[in-house]
């Protein structure tokens, strides 16, 4: 695929109406815990446009830009969660078929979704929002800002991040598909002949395509091949476009996987959940695979008893990518605390355990010259504790998007919602989406 | 008694106006010509002829105007204290195409590749094929003034090609105005099958889109020069694009809330097709986007009900820090669901403000509560200009038919709305709607019964002398009901047929009577009244014809 036409092409696409608003802001006098770059004592943030221009000690805030008195807290780059289902309009699976790659969060991306407020509660920045587990190929996901306030779509979108795509393996694909609607796959071979079979179909696609641009030198009337959506986007897997993140939890699928990748020539591999990746961590590190883990919770289905909650650290210690998400509108919240938890068993760095939710994450959705780390250049994306983030007695105070304060504890109203029923009962005001817990397999009709 | 029934049977027949009628009777047939005198016509939006004269013949305005001679075979009807308006037009709904059955969708072996007319897929049906004049939703548009509706099947994403239709006719053929005139397409997944998801929906508007653009390229390939080449595939699901990408019609979206417009109108940024939504809910939230594209609406008339709990303000900043307090956050939240109302009753005004066209769409929402809905646009914002703009003109506009409908000005389809005050106006009733012509007659409703009332027990069985009313005369025959509240028979003398006729269906439901008669030529004559005590009333519809005020009174 020619990157520099499908630059343009989305130029084009982004409605001239729309605008992503950037601040500025002065944070003064925090303990700037960098990520990448150790931590700094009394030091000020400058923010500009929504970009960070300065850290340092003494800074001026220039005429008109709001100064944030931040002396005695802790500032962390926002914080990134690879794994969520919050802010979807609809069914997060497109559980029909076993494949569907075709389908996109991208396209229902739900901005009023009050869930992107309370994980900015958090002081979650950016979340990954992905299609459900119920396929072995699933949809593409979409990686978005808690930009919260904005209603329109394309406002919250992170903008320039990689294009990324679910797939799963394991109980959910085999429930679903084979004991659902008795169609492949049934067993966990069947999973990798799906994906291996998805693969050579696209690779036909893709020789069917050339071969028409070829004949078509010759011959100006070539007859094109069948176009199939489904097909251009595994194509665009195979050449890296995508980048892939797996739901999985056994070890075997996680090597069989990496294997079925060797085969095809695909690098952008990052296993999400991953229970049982400590067993296999050395291969993960082998191959370049990310890990995105639970801290400590497991044994929701008979597949994911096997966990330990060294998990992060066992992975952090062999070299692999690892982070910690939520896939839940609850656990997203609190995103910090599960850190420390990996930190308390693993004996990890306060550096380490800070980097499971927000420098590895953003490598692990390819947003890593963006956010994660405070650093001059990088996005303001910012979130501000009145204690140390990994302390158990720590509260988040603000969280900054772009430059722009999103969270404000001392000025946190009750009613955030962006929109209102106006048919509801009042008492519906107090939101209970479900979205608290996991959505991987909403719309199945299996326990979870 | 027979006299005075074949008297009124002969005038009755005479307001009628039976094409075709000479050739089955003596009786000589009658003009197409109406004048409506001594009204006050208001042609178009901002214009007022304050005493007016409008003539019609075969179907079409012949003259408006303060000075106009009528014609000497036109039937004269005063309309003073009577205002004319254009018929109104309804951009979007499924009048007079009944709904299917519904069944239980059968799983096919494959929910990840099912049969086209399993996942709604159907594109290539046609709506024309399903309409029925004779279907009840048309008389309940026509009675609010609605003489043209643009109608569309009945279905899930993508339920078939939409038609503009006039709300009255003999037969289906007759009704349409213009075929083939959008590809109609919503956000109704196939339950449980592809696509199930809005996500998927919008992945298999690509698809056939794209599929549908390389078969169309190789069509015309084939169609310069077959020569060498393979028949290019053909199947009316991607051959149903073809048009829209040719921008020949538009793509006709109905769209619930925000978020549905914005991923219609995201599909449209990509695939750039003439785009026309309807529905359009919370569209304050849409409008840049609408302005940005110029994309024509047909706005919902389906509006969230007014409620009289809430009189407080709103405080944003609000924070509730102990249960004590908990009234007051309630009437807060009251306070803000208001405001939330108020959004929705705006933003009629926002899109006139933001000089988008549109018209409206009277799908989701009663015909009883369409007036009252317009009403609430207008308190809240929209000019009552413009909202008699969104009536007629600009949907004539939008769906390429300026020539023919939106104004009451010579040359154009005699659709025409009889109001006995302005339109807007809560008191204000529609006493008559012409449509091509065709006159409809609504009585007088000013004091409709209470629901307690309405639905007492009633007694049917008896004599009873009705009158059935028209524009210029009533007249009279006798019903006679025999039997007991669940087995009722009877005959009627009537207007139509000056013979004693045997009724083919009497039920009585609570106080709701329901006639049916068969009447030589005018085929089932429908009655349907409300008993209050020893009197009746309700109406009586001739098909194809018309439907007509009817009161009675029992005899004995």
């Amino acid at each position: 695929m020619n990157r520099f036409f499908l630059f343009f092409a989305c130029l084009l696409l982004a409605p001239a109406a729309l605008a992503q608003p950037m601040g500025d802001l002065l944070v003064r006098g925090a303990t700037v815990l960098t990520v990448t770059n150790g931590t700094l004592d009394n030091t000020d943030i400058l923010v500009r446009d929504g970009k960070i221009t300065r850290i340092g000690q003494g800074l001026s805030a220039p005429t008109g830009v709001r100064v944030l008195d931040a002396s005695g807290m802790y500032v962390m780059p926002g914080i990134i969660d690879a794994h969520s289902h919050i802010a979807v309009d609809g069914p997060v699976n497109e559980l029909t078929t076993p494949i569907s790659a075709e389908v996109r969060i991208e396209d229902v991306v739900d901005p009023y979704d009050l869930g992107l407020y309370r994980a900015l509660a958090g002081g979650v920045t950016t979340s990954h929002l992905m299609h459900g587990s119920g396929n072995p190929i699933g949809g593409q996901n979409e990686t978005v800002k808690h930009r919260y306030g904005l209603t329109d779509p394309d406002a919250i979108r992170f903008a320039g991040a990689p294009r990324t795509i679910k797939f799963a393996l394991g109980e959910n694909p085999t429930r679903v598909h084979g004991e659902g609607n008795n169609v492949p796959p049934s067993s966990r071979m069947g999973v990798e002949a799906v994906i291996r079979n998805a693969f050579h179909e696209a690779q036909q696609y893709r020789a069917a395509k050339q071969q028409y641009e070829q004949d078509r030198q010759r011959n100006r009337r070539a007859t094109p091949p069948p176009y199939d959506l489904r097909m251009e986007t595994l194509v665009d897997v195979l050449e890296g476009e995508i980048l892939v993140h797996c739901h999985s939890y056994r070890a075997d699928e996680i090597l069989m996987l990496m294997e079925v990748f060797r085969d095809f020539g695909i690098e952008h591999l990052t296993f999400q959940h991953v229970n049982e990746g400590f067993k296999v961590a050395p291969e993960l590190a082998a191959f370049g695979a990310g890990a995105s883990v639970f801290s400590d919770w497991w044994a929701y289905k008979f597949e994911v008893y096997y966990s330990t909650a060294y998990n992060a650290a066992i992975l952090t210690r062999n070299g692999v990518v690892a982070s910690i998400n939520s896939d839940s509108g609850e656990l997203n919240r609190h995103l910090y605390h599960e850190a420390a938890k990996s930190q308390k068993y693993g004996d990890l760095s306060d550096d380490e355990a800070l980097a499971l939710i927000t420098i590895n994450p953003a490598k692990q959705l390819g947003i890593d010259a963006r956010v994660g780390s405070i650093e001059v250049g990088k996005d303001a994306d910012l979130a501000i504790f009145n204690a140390h983030p990994l302390s158990i007695y720590t509260i988040p105070q603000y969280t900054v998007v772009d430059g722009i304060v999103r969270f404000d504890r001392a000025s946190d109203p009750d009613d955030m919602r962006l929109q209102i029923d106006p048919d509801a009962d009042i008492e519906t005001a107090v939101i209970w989406t479900g979205e608290d817990h996991h959505r991987c397999l909403e719309g199945a009709f299996v326990f979870e | 008694m027979p006299t005075r029934s074949l008297a009124g049977a002969v005038l009755l027949l005479a307001l009628l106006a039976v094409p075709g009628w000479a050739q089955t009777s003596d009786v000589p047939t009658v003009t197409r010509t109406v004048a409506l005198e001594n009204a006050r016509i208001v042609p178009a939006p901002g214009q007022v002829i304050e005493n007016g004269t409008l003539v019609m013949r075969d179907g079409l305005i012949v003259a408006v105007g303060p000075n106009v001679t009528v014609p000497t075979d036109a039937e004269r009807i005063d309309a003073s204290g009577m205002t004319l308006y254009a018929g109104f037009i309804d951009g979007l709904s499924h009048a007079g195409v009944p709904e299917p059955k519904s069944s239980r969708p059968q799983k096919p072996r494959y929910p990840g590749d099912p049969p086209n007319d399993r996942a709604g897929i159907q594109p290539e049906r046609d709506v024309r094929t399903m309409l029925d004049p004779d279907d009840g939703s048309i008389e309940a548009l026509r009675k609010q003034g609605f003489t043209v509706a643009q109608v569309v099947p009945h279905g899930r994403m993508f339920p078939g090609a939409a038609a503009v239709v006039l709300l009255g006719g003999e037969t289906a053929a007759d009704m349409v105005l213009k075929g083939d005139a959008g590809l109609f397409v919503q956000f109704a997944s196939a339950q449980g099958v592809y696509p199930n998801t809005p996500m998927g929906m919008m992945a298999k508007f690509r698809q056939l889109y794209g599929e549908a653009e390389r078969r169309r390229r190789m069509r015309n390939r084939y169609t310069e020069n077959p020569d060498g080449l393979s028949r290019p595939p053909y199947d009316p699901v991607h051959a149903a694009f073809f048009p829209v990408q040719t921008r020949q019609r538009p793509v006709l979206y109905y769209t619930e809330d925000a978020l549905e417009t914005y991923q219609a109108m995201r599909l449209q940024s990509e695939l750039n097709f003439p785009l026309v939504l309807a529905g359009v809910n919370q569209a304050y939230d849409s409008m840049t986007r609408l302005q940005a594209t110029e994309t024509p609406v047909f706005l919902t008339l389906d509006l969230p009900e007014a409620s009289d709990d809430s009189t407080g303000t709103y405080d944003p900043a609000r924070r509730t820090r102990t249960h004590a307090d908990r009234e007051e956050e309630k009437a807060n939240l009251e306070a803000r669901q208001q405001a939330s109302r108020e959004r929705y009753y705006g933003q009629a005004a926002q899109l006139h403000e933001a000089g988008i066209a549109f018209g409206f769409t009277t799908k989701e929402t009663k015909p009883g509560d369409l007036h009252a809905h317009l009403r609430r646009y207008i308190e809240h914002g929209l000019p009552e200009n413009a909202a008699l703009a969104a009536l007629t003109i600009r949907p004539a506009e939008i769906l390429g038919l300026s020539r023919t409908l939106g104004t009451l000005a010579v040359g154009k389809i005699a659709n025409v709305v009889v109001a006995d005050g302005p339109l807007f106006d809560e008191d204000t009733q529609i006493r008559h709607v012409f449509v091509d012509g065709r006159q409809y007659d609504y009585s007088d409703s000013s004091s409709p019964k209470s629901a307690d009332e309405a639905d007492e027990p009633a007694q049917a069985v008896g004599t009873w002398a009705f009158t059935v009313a028209s524009l210029q005369a009533d007249v009279s025959g006798t019903l006679t009901l025999t039997g007991t509240p669940d087995a009722l028979s009877g005959t009627i003398t009537n207007p139509l047929d000056p013979e004693v006729t045997d009724l083919k269906e009497a039920t009585l439901n609570g106080n709701r009577l329901t006639l049916k008669f068969d009447a030589k030529d005018y085929g089932t004559v429908t009655v349907k009244v409300q008993i209050s005590g020893d009197r009746f009333e309700g109406t009586y519809e001739v098909p194809g014809r018309g439907t007509f005020p009817i009161s009675g009174t029992r005899d004995d």
